[in-house]
């Protein structure tokens, strides 16, 4: 679905439509017709333009296309390569018309020298102006230049940061990691196998001569409660070893 | 399928058109309010459309401009866009046609990456623009600009064609660096 808009002319002349007496009617006519004259030329601008756009496209058309497929890798080469010609083209001409104006400044100025009166004249003022602007530009961008770079070292200090953020964190990692892998090897080392079993068989022998000496002071009929240092002792065998 | 070509009428003499294509209506018709109340010397039309191809029993003048709305906060946007893409004509990408992406201000609703724009318009080598359309000045001030572009597009600046336009707006080459 599509919708349309409008917008009046907004150059076209309007009709003052009956306007007052003959000054105020004569007055709107040469506006009118300046307005005529003005929208004339404006139109045969636009005319002029879009017709160099018409033939453009015909002489565009008229270009053979290559026949033979072109990978989509070289199609890109060979655009940016055309934009670059085009490029190069619109500087040159942006050039040469540049130094054709100063050429035909330089020659009008040289031809009005004698007459120009160096104390209050226009070209004075704005030949001054220029130099103020020019100055002016001049400093903004020796300022924009220094801001950029330093920009361009905080990003640099910024990347540099990160990089080394980056090795720290590897190295943590690797650290970690190592940790890890010798922890895990060392609890099935044939060392600990042996050393564990050295300590079960230490802490077996010990619970034995523990139920020994405990059986050894019940059995003797001993009222062993009385005494506090036996008391003491008769506990502490109680205590068993294999939560050490 | 009918495909729209660039140059295939006359141009109608001081007159413009611009056509906006695009998912959200009721963006479109606010860019569009904005343009018609931009100064422009020659008479303007804005069309609008929800996606290509347009209906071919209607008469319309030639069209100069196609500008391709896509928010980043829907994905059916993007879709729809890439699917009106191919009833353009070739000759359309020689400058005539311009991607608007709008919506990048709220980060957080974004689903399209703007990347994907850019890629896109890398693609099609034609020129992306980023606009907020909700926000009333950043409208008016595109609508500005695509009044400008609009101008040049239908050749009513002597001396600018659009692909010369195209070659100004030509961003660099290179992805830009995000960030360090």
């Amino acid at each position: 679905m599509e919708q349309q808009a409008e917008d009046p002319p907004g150059a076209a002349s309007s009709d003052p439509g009956g306007a007052g007496g003959p000054p105020q009617v004569a007055g709107a006519r040469e506006a009118r017709s300046e307005d005529h004259m003005a929208l004339l030329f404006r139109l045969r601008a636009q005319t002029k333009q879009q017709l160099l756009e018409y033939k453009s496209m015909i002489d565009a058309n008229e270009e053979k296309t290559p026949e033979q497929i072109i990978q989509e890798k070289q199609i890109e080469a060979k655009v940016e390569d055309l934009q670059n010609e085009i490029e190069e083209v619109k500087i040159a001409l942006e050039m040469k018309s540049l130094a054709l104006s100063r050429m035909q400044l330089s020659a009008a100025l040289k031809n009005d020298l004698e007459k120009i009166n160096t104390g209050n004249s226009v070209l004075m003022d704005t030949m001054k102006e220029v130099l103020k602007l020019n100055k002016s530009v001049m400093k903004l961008q020796q300022e924009s230049w220094e801001l950029e770079e330093k920009l361009l070292d905080v990003r640099k200090k910024r990347f540099q940061l990160k990089q080394a953020s980056e090795s720290k964190l590897l190295e943590i990692q690797t650290e970690k990691k190592k940790q890890k892998e010798e922890l895990a090897s060392m609890e099935n080392s044939d060392k600990i196998k042996t050393m564990k079993q050295s300590l079960q068989r230490e802490i077996q022998i010990a619970t034995v001569i523990q139920h020994v000496f405990q059986n050894l002071i019940l059995g003797s009929k001993v009222n062993w409660a009385a005494d506090p240092a036996l008391k003491e002792t008769v506990l502490e065998l109680e205590k068993d070893l294999t939560m050490t | 399928m009918s495909v729209l070509r660039p140059l295939d009428k006359l141009p109608g003499l001081n007159m413009a058109t611009i056509l906006l294509v695009g998912v959200e209506d009721a963006l479109l018709q606010q860019l569009a309010d904005s343009m018609l109340k931009e100064d422009c010397a020659s008479e303007m039309r804005v069309h609008l459309a929800k996606s290509l191809p347009l209906p071919s029993n209607v008469n319309r003048p030639r069209i100069d401009l196609v500008v391709f709305v896509i928010n980043l906060h829907s994905k059916y946007s993007l879709q729809n866009v890439e699917k009106s893409l191919c009833h353009l004509d070739a000759g359309f990408f020689l400058g005539k046609v311009c991607f608007l992406a709008t919506g990048a201000g709220q980060d957080s609703h974004c689903s399209i990456h703007r990347n994907t724009v850019r890629k896109l318009a890398h693609t099609y080598r034609s020129p992306l623009l980023f606009c907020d359309l909700e926000v009333d000045g950043f409208r008016a001030s595109m609508a500005q600009r695509l009044v400008r572009m609009l101008q040049i597009c239908a050749g009513h600046v002597p001396g600018v064609s659009a692909l010369n336009l195209l070659s100004l707006l030509r961003s660099p080459e290179s992805p830009p660096l995000e960030e360090l």
